[in-house]
């Protein structure tokens, strides 16, 4: 009786571990999607996959630039870079982070800094959305051809995928403009918010750096109404941020500009740094996905990664 | 018993003591005579706000798709009606000893907090200054604009139009952005 008994047991508990031995693939595949799929932006992003843009018709295309009105020969190479990208990666439009005019802003100096370089993409119909930086006048929001209509800060809905762009004048951020800020992300309702604006919150440049005051006025707005990606510039490199608070911060202040090594090489809160070259960034938008690419001047990909947005707690 | 008051008083002195921290931070006019000078500064502005409106509609419109020519000589002509309107001003105008005491004490306070390094880091990144400045002038090409963190604009003396203040070194400028024109400074206002 007794044998029988352990005998039962016995096969039970053989039963039991080939039926999970069978199915354990089946078993363990199905948490690592959920893993996968439970995902925060934040971790997406850190992991840095080399990842190709998928370039699908129908998905939201656009390229970032910023800190590159010289008028000088990288500024004319990156541009043709871009130009050449296009052929390929039809963006719908460019943003600009700021300082998209160095120096004078003559009538000579807005076609050599910026209508001559990016004759192409101009020609090709692509609109420019430029936020100001700090070596940019003001008058640049009357400026045709930065589509700021007059304003020095503003916010639009992208014409595909469910995105919302908010462009901020960081130079001068009076209360009026935070006001605003808090009032135009409470009432988006897209997937997507995404900031614009000169000064990084997060930058490991030894020139500037992170600019904690303003990280200290605009980071709990972005927190609190779901902001997934920021593109700031001003200093003169690429630079991918660690996820902070589950938000991805880009540096891409190398369109003209270039301030070779000055990534600080101990910085913690480097994901990706690029700064021997200049580069600009490719980005696509599919449903909850953001793909990115930074584009180096001769081409090469330097930096490549996905992101998914944040969902509202 | 005495225990008890004693924690009572301390925690009265503590809230005491931060509301009177968060109330040096947004250092609002002091006294009488400091309310009297923000009200002239802000009427002054007022004034010219009119004036720069007055002179610009006599300017004909910017073509709806104008060009960076049309776009540079609209704001140059603005300029020259207003140097011309303002032909006697001085320094001290809109800046007035009033306003001057003012916005000392509050970059005094804000540089002295606690993030003072950084408020004023922010302010001097690339800010070199400049040896002299001309009022009525076009704010000059060669410097950048420089960063006005949030904690100094806050308790500035609000401004109206197209006017905002800025830092050239360590003098407070203020700027009309649209004719591109200094209309005022003051010498070394923000602290060493």
């Amino acid at each position: 009786m007794k044998f029988r008994r352990r005998f039962i047991a016995g096969w039970l508990v053989f039963l039991l571990f080939a039926a999970c031995y069978a199915s354990g693939p089946a078993i363990s595949a199905r948490p690592a999607a959920a893993e996968e799929a439970a995902k925060t932006a934040a971790e997406q992003a850190a992991s840095g996959q080399d990842v190709a843009l998928p370039n699908q018709s129908g998905s939201l295309k656009f390229t970032v630039l910023g800190d590159f009105g010289t008028g000088e020969k990288p500024e004319y190479e990156l541009a043709a870079q871009m130009a050449k990208f296009y052929a390929g990666f039809k963006f719908e439009f460019v943003i600009t982070v700021g300082d998209n005019l160095y120096g004078p802003e003559r009538p000579q100096d807005f076609k050599l800094k910026f209508e001559d370089p990016y004759k192409e993409l101009l020609d090709a119909g692509v609109p420019f959305y430029a936020s100001l930086g700090n070596h940019d006048a003001r008058a640049q929001r009357d400026y045709k051809l930065f589509n700021l209509g007059g304003k020095l800060y503003y916010s639009f809905k992208a014409p595909k995928e469910k995105v919302r762009f908010f462009l901020l004048d960081s130079t001068y951020p009076v209360p009026e403009q935070i006001d605003w800020l808090e009032k135009e992300l409470k009432g988006s309702s897209e997937d997507w918010k995404i900031a614009v604006f000169h000064h990084p919150p997060y930058s490991s440049g030894g020139r500037h750096g992170s600019d904690l005051k303003l990280r200290e006025t605009l980071e709990p707005l972005f927190i609190k109404y779901n902001v997934s990606v920021v593109f700031n510039g001003h200093d003169h490199f690429y630079e991918r941020i660690k996820p902070q608070h589950d938000i991805v911060y880009f540096v891409t202040g190398s369109g003209g500009q270039l301030a070779v090594g000055d990534i600080d090489r101990n910085s913690n809160i480097t994901a990706k740094g690029f700064d021997t070259d200049q580069a600009f960034m490719a980005v696509e938008i599919s449903g909850d996905k953001m793909y990115y690419n930074a584009i180096s001047r001769t081409g090469q990909v330097v930096d490549s990664g996905i992101i998914t947005h944040r969902i509202p707690q | 018993m005495t225990h008890r008051i004693g924690r009572l008083m301390l925690l009265l002195s503590v809230v005491a003591g931060t509301v009177s921290a968060i109330a040096a931070r947004e250092a609002p006019p002091a006294n009488p005579t400091e309310s009297q000078a923000v009200e002239a500064f802000q009427l002054h502005v007022k004034e010219y706000v009119a004036l720069h409106e007055k002179l610009e509609a006599t300017l004909p419109h910017l073509a709806r798709k104008h060009t960076p020519e049309q776009l540079v000589a609209h704001q140059h002509a603005l300029g020259d009606l207003i140097k011309e309107a303002r032909k006697d001003s001085k320094p001290g105008e809109f800046f007035t000893p009033g306003i001057k005491v003012l916005v000392k004490r509050i970059l005094g306070v804000v540089v002295a907090g606690p993030d003072g390094k950084t408020v004023k880091a922010s302010i001097m990144d690339e800010n070199p200054g400049l040896p002299s400045l001309v009022i009525n002038e076009r704010y000059p090409a060669s410097i950048p604009l420089s960063t006005m963190p949030p904690q100094v604009l806050k308790p500035l003396p609000e401004l109206h139009g197209e006017l905002e203040y800025r830092f050239i070194g360590r003098r407070l400028i203020l700027l009309d952005t649209e004719a591109d024109i200094i209309l005022d400074f003051t010498d070394d206002i923000l602290p060493q």
